[in-house]
């Protein structure tokens, strides 16, 4: 498994500050679970963070926006503990688990 | 028949419990594991959801060992939905929906409130009691009327415990295992009563002034050797309980019940149970307690209180297995107590 973050500058963006958040399970049955998990909950400030979720090729894509650095930096780091919480409970339960 | 099987999952305040439990209220595994502060502190949202976040995997595993089951044998997945502090409670609703999706299972969100009072009711068999729940975060006196726990009265600002809480952070006191038992076993020393403020509005109660005006007087009394720290733990509770006892009352009479029944973390206190159990056995009725295996916060009465709603046809949509920091009591159908109630009927009328 592969993350990757990076700031995006390519002027595309609305809000002036982003990033990109890309994980890669070699699953696709992961990587939509972990994605099913997390967008049941929308962002708490969608006037000053947005997050944007894709999946393809077993791999999970994210895209933060923000209004200020400091919301995309609570959004970011909330976000990231519960992808890690989502990710480690498949590790636990999914496979080789008794059905 | 294969007896229903449920696993429940609570971590809406410092507390997160992974528990299973069958439909006629049997435990088979009820873990839990208490993010605990240094004295003089109190838990805050995001490190007590780091405490979650640490703890909740292992206890699934400890609960479906304990209670020598597999995932296969799993009938639902229960969650706190709220009230409570949203960190924490996203830690276990995130957990259902990952399980829900890998074991193909259906989901069910609970109101924390309700598990209390049906986990009581099962407990200790009361039927039909007025309820004081009293906790950490809420303060209300609920009784059952006409498809809903109702409302009867309530903290118009902190919840007692919290008040107690705090009141333990004047004196860090030790927050194992929690602030109020420290505070039941110092009272015990007590030999003066300080005068306190006294808030019953109505119904209502109101604690906040209370600790403004006891954390200004212990810090001023003590200083003077006008009373030991013993002492305003005893004034304090049996201020702030007797307050409780009278709300409690007034809603008897109103309702025309006789019994009471006693839930949440502060309920496992034994002064107050003694308090409140005087009141009943004076209007002829019984007092329902527990003591901290289910009074405070737990796995299994999530999963007791989602299965009873599962059975009479209720789960919760993927989609909608959200969280939620306000979420009260007379929001939820008790679709299980419509039932109950029609079949006291049918018994009493042939």
């Amino acid at each position: 498994m592969a993350a990757v973050a990076s700031d995006k500058a390519d002027g595309q963006t609305q809000w002036e500050f982003s990033c990109d958040l890309e994980v890669d399970y070699e699953s696709e049955e992961s990587a939509s679970i972990v994605y099913a998990a997390l967008a049941v909950d929308k962002e708490l400030q969608p006037d000053k963070v947005k997050r944007q979720m894709s999946v393809s090729n077993g791999k999970l894509s994210v895209h933060f926006e923000a209004v200020e650095a400091r919301f995309l930096r609570a959004s970011y780091s909330a976000f990231v503990d519960v992808l890690t919480l989502a990710t480690k409970t498949i590790e636990e339960f999914g496979k080789g688990m008794e059905l | 028949m294969k007896k229903m099987i449920a696993l429940g999952f609570e971590g809406s305040a410092n507390k997160i419990g992974v528990g299973v439990v069958t439909l006629d209220g049997t435990i088979l595994s009820n873990p839990r594991h208490t993010y605990i502060t240094p004295p003089g502190q109190g838990f805050l949202p995001r490190e007590t959801a780091q405490h979650h976040l640490q703890h909740i995997l292992p206890l699934i595993k400890s609960a479906l060992e304990t209670a020598q089951i597999t995932p296969k044998e799993i009938d639902c997945l229960c969650y706190t939905k709220g009230p409570g502090m949203g960190a924490p409670l996203q830690v276990a609703a995130i957990v259902v929906r990952v399980l829900s999706q890998l074991w193909k299972k259906p989901i069910v969100a609970v109101n924390h409130c309700v598990a209390h009072i049906e986990m009581g009711r099962i407990v200790t068999g009361a039927d039909d009691p007025v309820v004081l729940y009293v906790s950490g975060g809420n303060t209300q006196v609920i009784a059952y009327s006409e498809g809903r726990y109702r409302i009867f009265g309530e903290t118009i600002d902190i919840a007692v415990g919290n008040c107690l809480d705090r009141f333990a952070r004047v004196l860090t006191l030790s927050n194992d295992p929690s602030p109020g038992y420290n505070i039941e076993q110092l009272a015990k020393k007590g030999e003066q009563y300080i005068d306190l403020p006294y808030a019953v509005k109505g119904m209502d109660v109101s604690f906040s002034g209370i600790l403004s005006y006891i954390e200004a007087t212990a810090v001023e009394k003590l200083k003077n050797s006008e009373c030991t720290p013993a002492d305003l733990c005893y004034s304090l509770q049996e201020n702030v309980f007797a307050m409780l006892v009278e709300i409690t009352e007034r809603a008897m009479a109103h309702c025309d019940k006789k019994d009471v029944l006693i839930v949440g973390g502060v309920g496992c206190n034994e002064r107050l149970q003694e308090m409140m159990r005087t009141m009943c056995s004076e209007r002829g009725g019984r007092l329902f307690a527990t003591d901290d295996r289910y009074c405070i916060d737990n796995g299994a009465m999530i999963a007791y209180t989602g299965l009873l709603a599962f059975v009479h046809g209720a789960s919760t949509l993927f989609e909608e297995s959200t969280f939620t920091q306000r979420f009260r009591t007379d929001e939820v159908e008790a679709i299980w107590r419509l039932k109950e109630e029609s079949e006291k009927l049918k018994r009493l009328h042939g």
